[in-house]
């Protein structure tokens, strides 16, 4: 056993818990606002001292509501979050923001829009390739994202409090880097199940109490006298979204998860909003270019007229390479969620990816059911005998 | 009518034969441009927005989802779909680039050589790819995965697509339209750059007016469908359209044969020649069909069943004026977004999404009776929202809709038998909400 850190035994990452959290914090007067993905800049909703919480799927419901408005073989995570709401499961939230971050993500954010009844909506639309005018007019599309807000919360956004949201998000992206760190010693000094936790509460608290969250659960970590044990391999997840910690749970059953680049886990946080004199540029950038979803079309050179194969790799998956090298990674988990289109066209070229860094990958792919666990757990066991 | 004409359940539009050939006429010209050195380009279908620009650079094009479609009609489609499967993409990827990349991973292992089955020729080596992030997902991600089997650059189209209620926003519009241009502008100079010669902007001013004005017949035609008898089958509409969605062929030679069919479909409305005799049921299908047993529609026909609506996504965009406008970047930019534009108004007046929305009008001006949604197990933008469809038809006009799970070009994942089977019942349904609609006050 773990010894569990004080910061993080009070944790209650559960939904029951995250609902718990953020009715206490609407009591308090705050605003809650729910967002859909990791594409959202969250920012200008910290700028608007609302907090932004993120919607969550539940593997453990049933996905019965959604059924009447969106395909069954659409993304069952997004299905899941709709049926969610459409259960009245986020009836707390004041407002709801979502984006074209996929083709079911859109679907699942026009029916959200089309179907509940928050007193906000607002749907950002987002460009598919990280071209100069493509940023240009997602700004525009941010803009009008603040513009809504302001109308919504009757506020105003100048610079100067969007540039603090900006830099105290940043420190929070800096602090999960280093919570991050701490998983690169062997054995490592977190589980990938404590992390998907925390990182579950900080899309449940405002920016500063989670950075609050952050220092105080590293700095109980580093002091801790027993972490995770050593187990069989050294995973490195890559997938959509990974923010269940049962599921990490059992992925961690033989193995130590050492990085998840999951939108449950790093991917929002592995870099920095860059400072510019109009922070929505910084913002536009950021999310368009930074976050490496693989919805957003990406290639060597902007406009290229030539293409090598090898070179398109580095352009897409070349952030890994150092992942593999300092996280000392055995094997790499490429875990689908069905029907995920963007992530289901990558998965040859990404294993063709690790396969030329002499790393082993295998795809594992799952519908979102509890139903889907047992043969999950049954292909990582197999896949780690194969590697260890 | 020739007495031919007469057997057949579907009494198919003259007109409709040049305008399918255009297609097949988009193959042939890029295999002989390709066998004369010339450039020839893959691309996927941009809405109207890059089109032109190939077009007026004199550049071949195929189109690989429509040529998914070709396999799967010709039932060759299983040895490219496994040939898929083998290189690890997931199956339940869309069934068109399950086909495409099993058939670039032939090639590939053909050492460059063109499948010898492959129907009209195959698709020469392109110059570069054209995605587009219209619509969905698979239309770009295809293009980059296929660059495991071909070091082709990729060229991906944006096409932006805000909210119903964000677009009335202030300048939402404008700045829409302003990624439009900026973004063609750095598109021909890909293309310029790439082939090695400049733009011709007359040439591509007279096209840009050309692919307006076969748009806008193409779209007066179908308004002609609210006709009873319906006098076009939506077997004529999939076999015409290639011609304006995709500028299949010489632009001005389709702008007769479009007014060649209008001239057609009006005689048939003056006259209530119907496309179904005896037609019983008018319907709508949505959204894509099964390419690979399109006889089904010709049961269906014999039953009385004619399909008067097609797919919100194949549809011409509502005309709008753009004579004003003199920069033909500019013309295209506001053309391609008016297939989304033209439709936002009453999307937002109906408080329903934008892709249900459409069925509301068609459903009512064309009098329909029901909704077949076939639902493609590999396509989530077709079948995604087919729910809200489903339910808009039966909340606003009392129209029913029967689902059926297919696919695009998997026929395995189609059971005709099983959907025809289905089709019975659903006439009580259909009968059954007539006088439903009868009561409401409706008037068909």
């Amino acid at each position: 056993m773990n010894d569990i850190p004080s910061s993080l035994s009070i944790i209650d990452e559960s939904n029951h818990g995250r609902v718990k959290k953020v009715r206490d914090m609407k009591s308090l007067g705050y605003k809650i606002i729910g967002y859909q993905c990791a594409l959202i800049p969250v920012e200008i909703m910290s700028a608007f001292d609302v907090v932004p919480y993120k919607i969550c799927s539940d593997i453990k419901e049933p996905i019965t509501e959604a059924d009447r408005l969106l395909a069954t073989a659409s993304c069952p995570v997004m299905r899941s979050c709709l049926d969610c709401a459409l259960k009245g499961r986020d009836d707390f939230l004041d407002g709801l923001v979502t984006t074209h971050s996929s083709d079911p993500g859109e679907k699942a954010a026009r029916t959200l829009g089309a179907y509940t009844n928050y007193p906000y909506f607002h749907f950002i639309d987002m460009p598919g390739t990280v071209r100069p005018e493509a940023i240009t007019y997602f700004k525009t599309q941010i803009s009008d994202f603040a513009k809504t807000m302001a109308s919504f919360t009757g506020k105003r956004l100048s610079t100067e409090k969007l540039n603090i949201a900006i830099e105290l998000h940043n420190r929070q992206r800096s602090l999960v880097q280093e919570l991050y760190a701490l998983t690169r010693p062997v054995p490592p000094l977190i589980s990938g199940t404590e992390i998907v936790k925390i990182v579950r509460t900080l899309m449940t608290l405002p920016v500063q109490e989670g950075n609050n969250l952050l220092v105080q659960v590293i700095d109980e970590v580093k002091k801790r006298g027993k972490g995770p044990a050593q187990k069989r391999a050294r995973l490195l997840i890559w997938s959509s979204t990974l923010d269940d910690p049962g599921i990490m749970q059992m992925f961690e059953e033989q193995s130590n998860v050492v990085y998840d680049e999951t939108c449950g886990g790093i991917r929002p946080f592995r870099s920095s909003v860059k400072v510019t004199a109009d922070p929505l540029d910084g913002l536009a950038a950021y999310y368009l270019k930074e976050i490496t979803c693989a919805r957003t079309f990406r290639q060597a050179s902007l406009g290229e007229i030539e293409k090598n194969y090898s070179e398109d790799l580095r352009s897409r998956f070349g952030y890994l390479k150092q992942v593999v090298e300092k996280w000392k990674i055995d094997g790499v988990i490429l875990l689908l969620v069905r029907y995920c289109d963007p992530f289901a066209f990558e998965i040859p070229s990404i294993k063709d990816y690790f396969s030329n860094l002499s790393v082993r990958s295998t795809y594992i792919e799952y519908d979102y059911s509890e139903r889907a666990l047992a043969p999950l757990r049954t292909r990582i066991e197999a896949f780690i005998d194969t590697i260890s | 009518m020739s007495s031919d004409d007469n057997k057949k359940a579907i009494n198919r539009l003259k007109s409709t034969y040049p305008l399918r050939d255009k297609i097949d006429e988009t193959y042939r010209r890029s295999m002989e441009a390709s066998r004369a050195g010339k450039p020839t380009v893959w691309a996927m279908v941009n809405f109207y927005c890059g089109d032109p620009i190939l077009k007026a650079m004199d550049v071949e094009v195929v189109y690989p989802e429509n040529y998914g479609t070709l396999l799967a009609a010709s039932g060759l489609a299983q040895q490219y779909l496994d040939q898929c499967d083998a290189d690890g993409f997931p199956n339940h990827l869309c069934g068109y680039c399950r086909c495409d990349l099993g058939y670039v991973s032939k090639v590939k292992q053909l050492n460059g050589q063109i499948p010898p089955d492959a129907p009209l020729g195959g698709m020469p080596k392109p110059l570069f790819l054209l995605s587009s992030t219209a619509i969905c997902d698979a239309r770009y991600k295809m293009f980059q995965a296929m660059g495991r089997y071909m070091d082709t650059p990729v060229w991906t189209l944006e096409a932006p697509t805000p909210g119903v209620n964000e677009f009335f926003m202030e300048n939402c519009y404008e700045n829409v339209v302003k990624l439009g241009v900026d973004h063609l502008k750095q598109f021909v100079a890909f293309v310029e750059k790439t082939l090695g010669k400049k733009m011709d902007w007359d040439k591509l001013d007279e096209i840009v007016d050309l692919m307006i004005e076969v748009n806008k017949v193409w779209y007066e035609i179908n308004e002609l469908r609210g006709a009873v008898p319906g006098p076009m089958h939506s077997r004529d509409f999939w076999s015409s359209m290639s011609a304006a969605l995709l500028l299949a062929g010489d632009l001005r030679d389709s702008l007769r044969l479009y007014q060649d069919m209008y001239k057609e479909v009006k005689y048939r409305v003056d006259n209530h020649i119907g496309a179904v005799p005896g037609e019983k049921y008018r319907l709508i299908l949505a959204e894509l069909p099964p390419w690979h047993s399109l006889k089904f529609f010709d049961k269906l026909a014999e039953r009385g069943w004619n399909f008067v609506v097609e797919s919100f996504a194949y549809q011409p965009p509502i005309p709008v004026d753009l004579s004003g406008v003199r920069d033909p970047l500019e013309r295209i930019a506001r053309f391609h977004f008016q297939f989304y534009a033209g439709r936002y108004r009453v999307a937002r007046d109906q408080n329903v999404m934008l892709s249900a929305s459409p069925y509301i009008s068609w459903g009512k001006d064309r009098k329909c009776d029901g909704a077949l949604l076939h639902s493609v197990m590999t396509c989530r933008s077709a079948s995604g929202n087919l729910p809200p469809v489903a339910n808009v038809l039966m909340e606003k006009l009392k129209v029913p809709s029967l689902m059926i799970e297919g696919d695009i070009v998997d026929l395995r994942l189609f059971n005709a038998h099983d959907a025809l089977a289905k089709a019975e019942p659903f006439e009580e349904t259909m009968q059954h909400y007539r006088n439903v609609r009868k009561q409401a006050g409706f008037d068909w």
